[in-house]
């Protein structure tokens, strides 16, 4: 039940000896109750505490222990998470006492918890419940109703829902916006039993400003955020006998999917989900991995252009909440991006023009779905530059959680299922460039391959950038492009807290690059917003994912995205060539500067004050 | 002394009603409890660590109900016992004192009560719920009976109050933990907000208070205060920069009309905060001046390295945009005086004069009219004016500065930067009885300059008008007096002279001697402060009011700004009703501190060591060459992180009395 491993203090030595439960342990001076009963195996349940990124609030005050410390006879209940072991300390962590009393910190929990289980997108495979499960919480005697009707739900965001109704105050989400990421868009509203997670400045998540990244869902114990679920909107598309459904999955779905049926973490399931998409009856599955390729092919032909033209750096615009943080919090540098589309839109839209015209169907039945390890994907497919005559290129988006969902509740499981092949003859092939897109360092080494070879007229040599693969959040390198173009400057960043210091430095002027990958979640999208959640990890399967890509990447035919025969042929037949004027107006887009307005006056400011007054 | 009837106080139990054994525990030494204000009696407390009865009709429940219901009221919300736990008590404690049938029985209220008190995060959990386990434990039997008759209880008189150490130990008593609390929730112009209540100067006070809120945090007991001013400093940012927090005329809730008008007589930090709260109870303030920009000491006496002149003048303006006037170069006693004030039609008046004079060491030799002879305020002064460009000082030789208080260490401090060869500051006590600031003092040893303690100057050696040194005698302490204070005693014969050309008295300073007059009516003190009440600050002329340095003696920059908000506060009384009135909070307060209930406590369990963040500083070599500020602000990251280390050690008192407990505005 205790997974999670805790490792020594780096450089400590064990030097103080405490007991648990009457057995004497050697403890480590500074570490805490719990970071000392997880290395020595006794359990201590636990919730609002996240090790993995050294979070402990102590706000559910659920991992309760009973203490003696020497000179004081009595005992005293402490949280283990964030109470230091002493030399000497006696812990009891199974006591009646501390059974009793965990017991009433759950059900306190549960006075205003939202009961509705059976309907949570989180049943099952939720914090809380297990806990409750855990203390054995067998009466619910303080629950009423009023109390979870008063507090919120944030519907507004086409990406995300916030579910105050759920939420047990634990502030991971704030942690992880505030400190990982350092978008700083939430904050904790209200006091008392009305105490909840809200947006800066009291805005809906529209207004707010959140990009969506969506890294609070992965850390959240409880249902109470989440993605927006359009699982039914997928069902309608396909069992209506109009329509043409397309489907294209992310290159990182293919190997952050197989854990929620049962295979190890990492395994590529690329075959079996083929196979599931034609089961649930997706008329042509097609692969993002494609569009990758030709994102490269634009986006690579746009930055020699542009390093002609001496404009520099150009950030890379795969990432949609990348794109909404830059428009969002650093409006001034949005010159800089690039304007080729995502992957995902790039694909939409080809999927609706060459396609149909390849295939001889009536574009307008089209409706594309894309699965996507990504909440702010949601985002981008709505955006009104991203449509054709109102209607978006993209229909509809799934995350990796709904893709789940969808599939369980059409009784596909993709663990047993006979995995299956594209078979889309124009829009399915990709290199092994367009495959490693999904990992940060990814979309770079993609570009640098396709680059070489414009500028060369020859192939890179040394196919794997091995030298950009590290995992700092920042790396840089400059890369020899040869006599034309000579040496630039690259970067890569992963991770919102990551890119702002690197956009701060460019702002500054303190840094120098010519071409900058952004990937806005930490590890990138195999670890994106939109994946499976962990219960009391973050992130844990991000090195097998990334690995899996690579691996994907060594076993293709092709490995650059110029090599992409399904790709010559689109440029042949279709677009003419890269950065043409037909691909600029299908693959291309542009940004709008869509900054907050933030100043308060203090009259406002009184207004919402609680707890302090003026005194007279 | 008041007569507890029973209760439990830390631990012991008080039984006193008849019939019932004592069990021979001492009664409790209860100091100012006979009643809450005239004529009415205290019939119950409920405090942090018990409770106390003193009347036999007092209902246990509705008692405990007053105090649950702030404790609801106050509860943060964070953590789950004591967010749910006091909700849940407050509302069984509700139903019985309505005669309704309560869905929690006793022993589940003990229960919860426990849980609250041993499973809180902070200190309003791990103390409110406290006195009612204990009551519960003790004297169940009560509960009981009163839960007899199952019909509403009689309603029951009190108030209750929260407060912590720092917001007890500060003049202004700033909600401190609330503000760094809106700093964890990630909301730092609230916090800044809830500093606005108290007064106008937050960027100020972040730069230079004397923290006493620092002294009496309870995080000292676990590793070291928490930053306090640090995080004030961060928060007060958003008073300046291009978001700044506007300070609008819709502040004011109800504008008074044109005649309701109040001269407050300098600009300083207690007349500037007294116009401030002034101006938002709306009345028309005038603010006269006698130099010719405002701030008072804030703007003259604090040197620009610690507090950017801009800073000052952006805080200032929250006074003319509340409607305030600001009249420069108008001295009191040479431009006009206080009978010319009341003819203007001005029904009240605030002095918020300063001490702006030095005071002479009393040595042999000394002479104001000596070139190269300063006191500390006249020498600040001028390097005001060296500054800000109005007229240049010229340091040369070595500069002898006289005194241990922050004065000093602006003194010697500013005069290395004003490019002195060497810098002497002489104090007649040792280096730790220095009433300056820590953190000044390690600056001026950083900054090169030499400490010359237990040693007194005895007379200024001149020669044609022209200081050229000081003689200096050696001290020594002596033995301990019957309050355990040493003093100091000159060491005959260890007369040494130190050669200078400037000397610089920063030993103390008077109100200026030529700003008040008989014809005034104004009483002052023998060293020539102005005499005021200290609950109302009403001088002995009717209307007339006082407070900051010229009411206290030199003082703290908190302490006048306090003195601002209270003096507002009685000449708002007095000029609606004719007298000042009863202030509850006030009298909370008095009985916390004649009992000492937030005093003695100690923190009984390991809390993880977690060190302050600092201010980034400038380097000791690159900041004694500049005026420019040294301190910094620090990052957002920073100031979450300090904010995480506040335990937020509030306490819940109540009363219950015999009668309504009136409500007073001062």
């Amino acid at each position: 039940m205790c997974d999670i491993e805790t490792l020594p203090p780096v450089g400590a030595e064990a030097t103080l000896s405490v007991s648990f439960n009457g057995k004497t342990v050697a403890a480590y001076p500074g570490e805490t109750i719990l970071a000392c009963a997880r290395r020595n195996g006794y359990y201590i349940p636990t919730l609002c505490e996240l090790e993995d990124i050294d979070h402990t609030p102590g706000t559910c005050r659920v991992c309760l222990v009973e203490i003696q410390v020497d000179g004081i006879d009595r005992t005293h209940m402490v949280t283990s998470c964030n109470t230091p072991v002493k030399d000497g300390m006696v812990i009891q962590t199974r006591s009646k006492k501390v059974r009793d009393m965990q017991k009433l910190q759950v059900e306190l929990l549960m006075a205003d918890h939202n009961q509705d289980c059976v309907t949570c997108n989180r049943h099952g495979n939720c914090e809380l419940q297990d806990v409750a499960q855990f203390v054995g919480l067998r009466e619910n005697r303080f629950y009423d109703p009023a109390r979870v009707a008063a507090r919120e739900i944030d519907l507004s965001s086409p990406a995300m829902i916030r579910d105050m109704t759920k939420c047990i105050r634990c502030q991971r989400c704030v942690a992880i916006c505030r400190n990982q990421q350092q978008v700083d868009a939430l904050v904790i509203t209200g006091t008392g039993v009305d105490t909840a997670v809200g947006q800066r400045y009291g805005k809906s998540q529209k207004d707010s400003t959140c990009v969506t990244c969506g890294q609070c869902v992965l850390v959240c114990p409880t249902g109470a955020l989440g993605e927006r679920d359009e699982t039914d909107k997928v069902l309608d598309f396909i069992y209506d006998p109009e329509v043409v459904t397309v489907m294209q999955f992310a290159p990182a779905i293919r190997v952050g999917f197989g854990e929620e049926f049962g295979l190890p973490p990492g395994t590529n399931v690329e075959g079996q989900i083929i196979a599931a998409a034609r089961r649930l009856g997706i008329d042509i599955v097609l692969d993002t991995n494609f569009a990758a390729d030709v994102v490269i092919m634009e986006e690579g032909t746009e930055l020699l252009r542009r390093l002609k033209a001496k404009e520099r750096p150009t950030f890379t615009s795969c990432c949609p909440a990348w794109i909404n943080f830059a428009e969002i919090h650093y409006p001034d540098i949005l010159p800089l991006l690039s304007s080729t589309r995502s992957p995902q839109q790039v694909l939409s839209k080809i999927s609706k023009t060459y396609l149909p015209e390849k295939m001889g169907i009536d574009p307008k039945k089209i409706r594309v779905i894309s699965i996507m390890p990504c909440t702010a994907k949601k985002d981008e497919a709505v955006r009104p530059q991203l449509a054709h005559d109102g209607d978006p290129d993209t229909d509809v988006v799934l995350t990796v959680r709904e893709f789940a969902r969808l599939l369980k509740n059409e009784g596909i499981d993709l663990k047993t299922i006979e995995p299956s092949a594209f078979d889309n003859p124009y829009i399915s092939e990709y290199s092994g460039a367009g495959a490693i897109f999904g990992t940060t360092g990814g979309v770079m080494e993609a570009a640098l391959r396709t680059v070489y070879k414009v500028v060369n007229g020859k192939e890179l040599e040394q196919i794997e950038l091995t030298q950009l693969r590290g995992f700092e959040g920042v790396r840089s390198a400059t890369v020899d492009l040869g006599p034309d173009i000579g040496e630039v400057k690259i970067a890569m960043a992963h991770g919102l807290g990551e890119a702002r210091s690197l956009v701060e430095q460019i702002r500054a002027g303190t840094a120098d690059f010519d071409f900058i990958e952004i990937m806005a979640c930490p590890g990138g999208c195999v670890d994106g917003g939109g994946t499976l959640r962990s219960k009391k990890h973050y992130l844990p399967h991000a090195m097998k994912r990334r690995e899996t890509l690579f691996n994907i990447d060594r076993k293709t035919r092709v490995r650059q995205s110029h090599n992409n025969p399904q790709v010559q042929a689109l440029y042949r037949d279709y677009l003419e060539a890269p950065y043409s004027e037909k691909a600029h107006h299908l693959l291309h887009t542009f940004y709008t500067d869509r900054s907050k307005e933030m100043a308060l006056t203090v009259k406002e400011i009184w207004d919402e004050i609680t707890m302090s007054t003026m005194v007279y | 002394m008041a007569q507890v009837l029973f209760g439990v106080w830390n631990g012991a139990v008080h039984d006193n009603r008849p019939g019932k054994d004592d069990r021979g525990v001492p009664p409790p030494e209860l100091r100012d409890f006979e009643q809450f204000d005239e004529g009415n009696g205290i019939r119950a407390f409920v405090g942090d660590r018990g409770f106390f009865v003193f009347d036999e009709s007092v209902s246990l429940i509705d008692t405990f109900w007053h105090y649950m219901d702030k404790a609801a009221e106050q509860s943060c919300g964070k953590c789950t016992p004591c967010r749910m736990g006091t909700v849940l008590v407050r509302d069984a404690l509700g139903a019985m004192r309505r005669g309704l049938q309560s869905n929690l029985d006793l022993d589940q209220l003990a229960a919860l009560a426990e849980q609250i008190r041993a499973t809180s995060l902070c200190g309003v959990g791990q103390t409110c719920a406290s006195a009612l386990e204990q009551a519960l434990a003790h004297f169940r039997d009560r509960f009981e009976e009163e839960l007899k008759p199952a019909k509403p209880m009689k309603a029951q008189h009190g108030m209750a109050y929260m407060t912590a150490p720092c917001i007890e130990a500060c003049p202004s008593k700033v909600n401190v933990p609330r503000y760094i609390d809106y700093i964890r929730d990630g909301k730092p112009e609230h916090s800044l907000g809830v500093i606005l209540q108290k007064y106008p100067m937050a960027a100020t006070c972040s730069r230079v208070c004397v923290r006493f809120c620092e002294q009496a945090c309870r995080r000292n007991l676990v590793d070291e205060a928490v930053g306090i001013k640090i995080l004030k400093r961060y928060v007060a940012e958003h008073q300046t920069g291009p978001h700044a927090l506007a300070f609008s005329k819709d502040m004011i809730a109800h504008e008074l009309p044109a005649d309701m008008k109040v001269a407050v007589v300098g600009a300083g930090p207690a007349g500037v905060s007294c116009a401030y709260h002034l101006l938002l109870h709306g009345y028309h303030v005038d603010v006269f001046e006698a130099m010719s920009e405002a701030g008072g000491m804030a703007a003259i006496g604090i040197p620009s390295y610690r507090l950017p002149k801009d800073v000052l003048l952006q805080e200032m303006n929250a006074i003319t945009n509340l409607g305030g006037t600001f009249h420069f170069n108008q001295a009191l006693g040479k431009d006009f005086s206080v009978d010319d004030l009341f003819a203007r039609g001005y029904k009240a008046v605030f002095l918020g004069l300063g001490c702006q004079e030095g005071t002479l060491l009393g040595c042999a030799g000394e002479n104001r009219e000596l070139v190269g002879y300063e006191s500390g305020i006249g020498f600040l002064l001028k390097v005001h004016d060296h500054v800000a460009g109005i007229k240049e000082t010229k340091l040369d030789g070595e500069v002898v500065v006289v005194g241990g208080g922050n004065v000093a260490m602006d003194c010697v401090r500013s005069a290395i930067r004003m490019g002195a060869k060497k810098v002497h500051l002489v104090y007649r006590r040792t280096e730790a009885d220095m009433p300056a600031d820590h953190e000044e003092i390690v600056a001026a040893h950083d900054e090169g300059i030499e400490f010359h303690v237990l040693t007194n100057p005895i007379e200024i050696l001149s020669e044609k008008g022209k200081v050229v040194g000081v003689k200096l005698t050696r001290m020594e302490q002596t033995e301990k007096d019957a309050k355990g204070r040493r003093n100091v005693r000159a060491v005959e014969g260890s007369e040494f002279v130190l050669p200078c050309s400037i000397v610089i008295a920063a030993i103390g300073q008077q109100v200026n001697t030529t700003s008040i007059h008989a014809k005034d009516g104004v009483e002052m003190s023998k060293w020539n402060w102005v005499v005021a009440d200290k609950n109302t600050l009403a001088t002995s002329r009717p209307g007339v009011f006082a407070g900051g340095d010229c009411y206290s003696g030199p003082s703290t920059l908190i302490q006048a700004m306090a003195n601002g908000l209270k003096a507002a506060r009685s000449i708002d009384d007095f000029v609606r009703l004719g007298s000042t009135r009863f202030f509850p909070r006030s009298r909370m307060r008095e009985i916390v501190q004649a009992n000492k209930m937030l005093a003695s406590d100690c923190i009984e369990v390991p809390v993880k060591n977690e060190y302050r963040v600092h201010h980034p500083e400038l380097s000791p070599e690159v900041r004694k060459t500049m005026f420019g500020e040294v301190e910094q602000v620090i990052s957002s990251e920073d100031a979450y992180r300090e904010s995480m280390r506040c335990m937020r050690c509030y306490r819940i008192y109540s009363v219950i009395t015999e009668h309504a407990i009136p409500e007073g505005a001062a």
